[in-house]
């Protein structure tokens, strides 16, 4: 009969598993900092020291370049995310629930899933210019498919012990879709969210690599063709950073939509 | 029987039958057809706390899901008050062996999803929430998910969930087959206590002859292959009953009864083919179930 806050850990254990999921990242950085400094040791070209990317990272933050690169991507890669989740959810909801309808859809579905969408990409070019909408266009359709057929099963996987029941207080459709089916599927949409969110970073760096104005992967193309090691080292960690942010959110995010889950131990 | 039309009668069901096509039977006869429910005639009245008690097969939760409204008799006629059910409503309440609760929703909101679909307003659906779970003894509990429920607890929501939109009937179907049995003691105690006190009709299914005769103004003896009455016995035990009333040799009178009715399937017989070759037809004795 303990309160809520049974579950929260106390100081002490959340202060080590702090330090147990951060020590080996800190000692590895604070190496890659002073190891160079030392007398006599030299790294080779293609691998700056940590300090070095830190301060071409300062350098492209004061020419605003990193933040215009950051932006750009970001911009890109969420507009073609939410677009597609949003999508996504819906279709995935309908077909989910008219079985008959999936039936007919699930093989073109499959074939559009498994073709590589970079692959599909000079044809979006091709239709809608080299701009940023074709690159768009490649994010959508790479993190559709994943909410999408998360949502599907979702949709088919609710108890129908759950439905019998609120079917037995004689609710409505419309009301059985909203408070047993959605809720049901919540888990899996999520799920597939999270999955999307990923693939479309991916997708946009080698869309951008492609051909693009500005964007981190343009970026770090360009640099490497300079020769400009750190710059080029600074954008990859960032792009690196942007991955880890984004997955942490997710996570949070779905633990507070799904705080109901019994939490596997 | 003479259809009844009196008020006292609360539910009555006639000649009702269900059949369903099957492709394949392995049983013969019934030329595809395989019967679960044969000419079932039960009159249950207000107030009244009646069981119904047989093994596995034998159509007592099909019969539970017919006055639920969610499945449809091929023949007969089956009716609460004087209207035919057509459908599931908020007239009955029904209540599962796996409990059924919306695990996304607190043991509140749980209690509050038949008066959201009753569009009661919010205030008004938390007292009465508020109201059902003081009844069960879950008041300290409203705002815990069903997860950090034990099965007794979880059953307890399920009940006053199905109490909280008010229906006339409650049907349980195999409520506390899943519950230890020091618990399913308490919450015998307990619905009993919640029936008194909100004077409901209750048809209680279960395989547990005890369960059904501790409970009961009249115990349902049902058969399987296809599923009929056998018969019904009532139960004069004097109430309030506690769990002491099982050590009487009243009750042991009672208990022996309805096993017996249990033991034979009277008409019904399996063939049996000799070594010989000859064929006798046998009565099935069977245990399973009690």
């Amino acid at each position: 009969m303990a309160g809520n806050n049974k579950r929260r850990k106390p100081g002490l254990a959340r202060a080590l598993s702090i330090f147990e999921s951060s020590i080996v990242i800190v000692v590895l950085l604070l190496a890659w900092t002073f190891i160079p400094l030392l007398p006599g040791v030299s790294l080779p070209r293609y691998f700056p020291s940590f300090l070095e990317i830190l301060e071409a990272a300062g350098s492209m933050i004061e020419r605003g370049v990193l933040w215009l690169d950051i932006s750009t991507s970001l911009r890109i890669a969420l507009t073609g995310l939410l677009l597609a989740t949003a999508t996504a959810i819906v279709l995935g909801l309908l077909l989910g629930w008219f079985a008959r309808l999936e039936r007919y859809v699930d093989p073109v579905l499959q074939v559009l899933r498994n073709t590589p969408v970079l692959a599909i990409l000079p044809l979006f070019i091709l239709i809608l210019g080299i701009g940023d909408i074709s690159r768009i266009a490649v994010v959508f359709f790479s993190s559709f498919f994943p909410t999408l057929l998360n949502t599907i099963q979702g949709v088919k996987h609710a108890d129908p012990v759950l439905i019998r029941a609120a079917q037995s207080m004689g609710i409505s459709k419309p009301a059985l879709f909203a408070k047993v089916i959605l809720p049901s599927a919540t888990p899996y949409i999520l799920a597939g969210f999270r999955l999307a969110a990923g693939v479309s970073l991916i997708v946009l760096v080698a869309a951008e690599m492609l051909g693009a104005a500005h964007g981190l992967g343009i970026s770090i193309w360009t640099y490497q063709f300079s020769y400009q090691i750190a710059p080029m080292y600074a954008d990859i960690l960032t792009l690196a950073i942007i991955g880890v942010l984004m997955n942490f959110g997710l996570l949070k995010l779905e633990k507070l939509l799904t705080r109901w889950q019994e939490k596997p131990q | 029987m003479a259809p009844a039309t009196s008020t006292e009668n609360e539910i009555e069901i006639e000649e009702c039958s269900l059949a369903y096509e099957v492709k394949h039977t392995r049983r013969e006869g019934g030329a595809g057809t395989h019967l679960v429910l044969d000419a079932i005639n039960l009159t249950v009245s207000r107030g009244e706390f009646c069981s119904i008690v047989g093994p596995s097969g034998c159509g007592k939760s099909t019969l539970l899901s017919i006055l639920a409204g969610l499945i449809k008799a091929t023949e007969g006629s089956a009716r609460i008050e004087g209207r035919e059910i057509t459908g599931p409503s908020l007239r009955t309440g029904i209540i599962m062996q796996a409990y059924a609760l919306f695990p996304w929703r607190t043991t509140q909101k749980n209690v509050e999803f038949g008066l959201e679909i009753k569009k009661v307003p919010r205030a008004e659906r938390a007292q009465i929430a508020e109201y059902y779970l003081e009844m069960v003894g879950l008041a300290d509990f409203r705002q815990r998910y069903p997860y950090e429920l034990s099965g007794g607890m979880k059953q307890r929501v399920a009940i006053a969930r199905a109490l909280a939109y008010d229906p006339e009937i409650l049907l349980l179907d195999e409520p506390f087959a899943a519950i230890d049995e020091q618990t399913r003691g308490q919450l015998h105690e307990q619905l009993l206590d919640i029936w008194e006190k909100t004077r409901k009709t209750i048809v209680f299914v279960t395989h547990s002859i005890e369960e059904s005769i501790f409970l009961s103004d009249r115990v349902v003896v049902m058969t399987p292959g296809p599923g009929r009455i056998r018969s019904i016995v009532d139960i004069g035990l004097a109430r309030p009953r506690l769990a002491e009333i099982k050590n009487t040799e009243e009750f042991a009178t009672y208990r022996k009864r309805v096993w017996q009715l249990l033991q034979t399937r009277g008409e019904l017989t399996e063939e049996i083919v000799l070594e010989d070759g000859s064929v006798i037809l046998e009565t099935v004795p069977f245990i399973e179930g009690i």
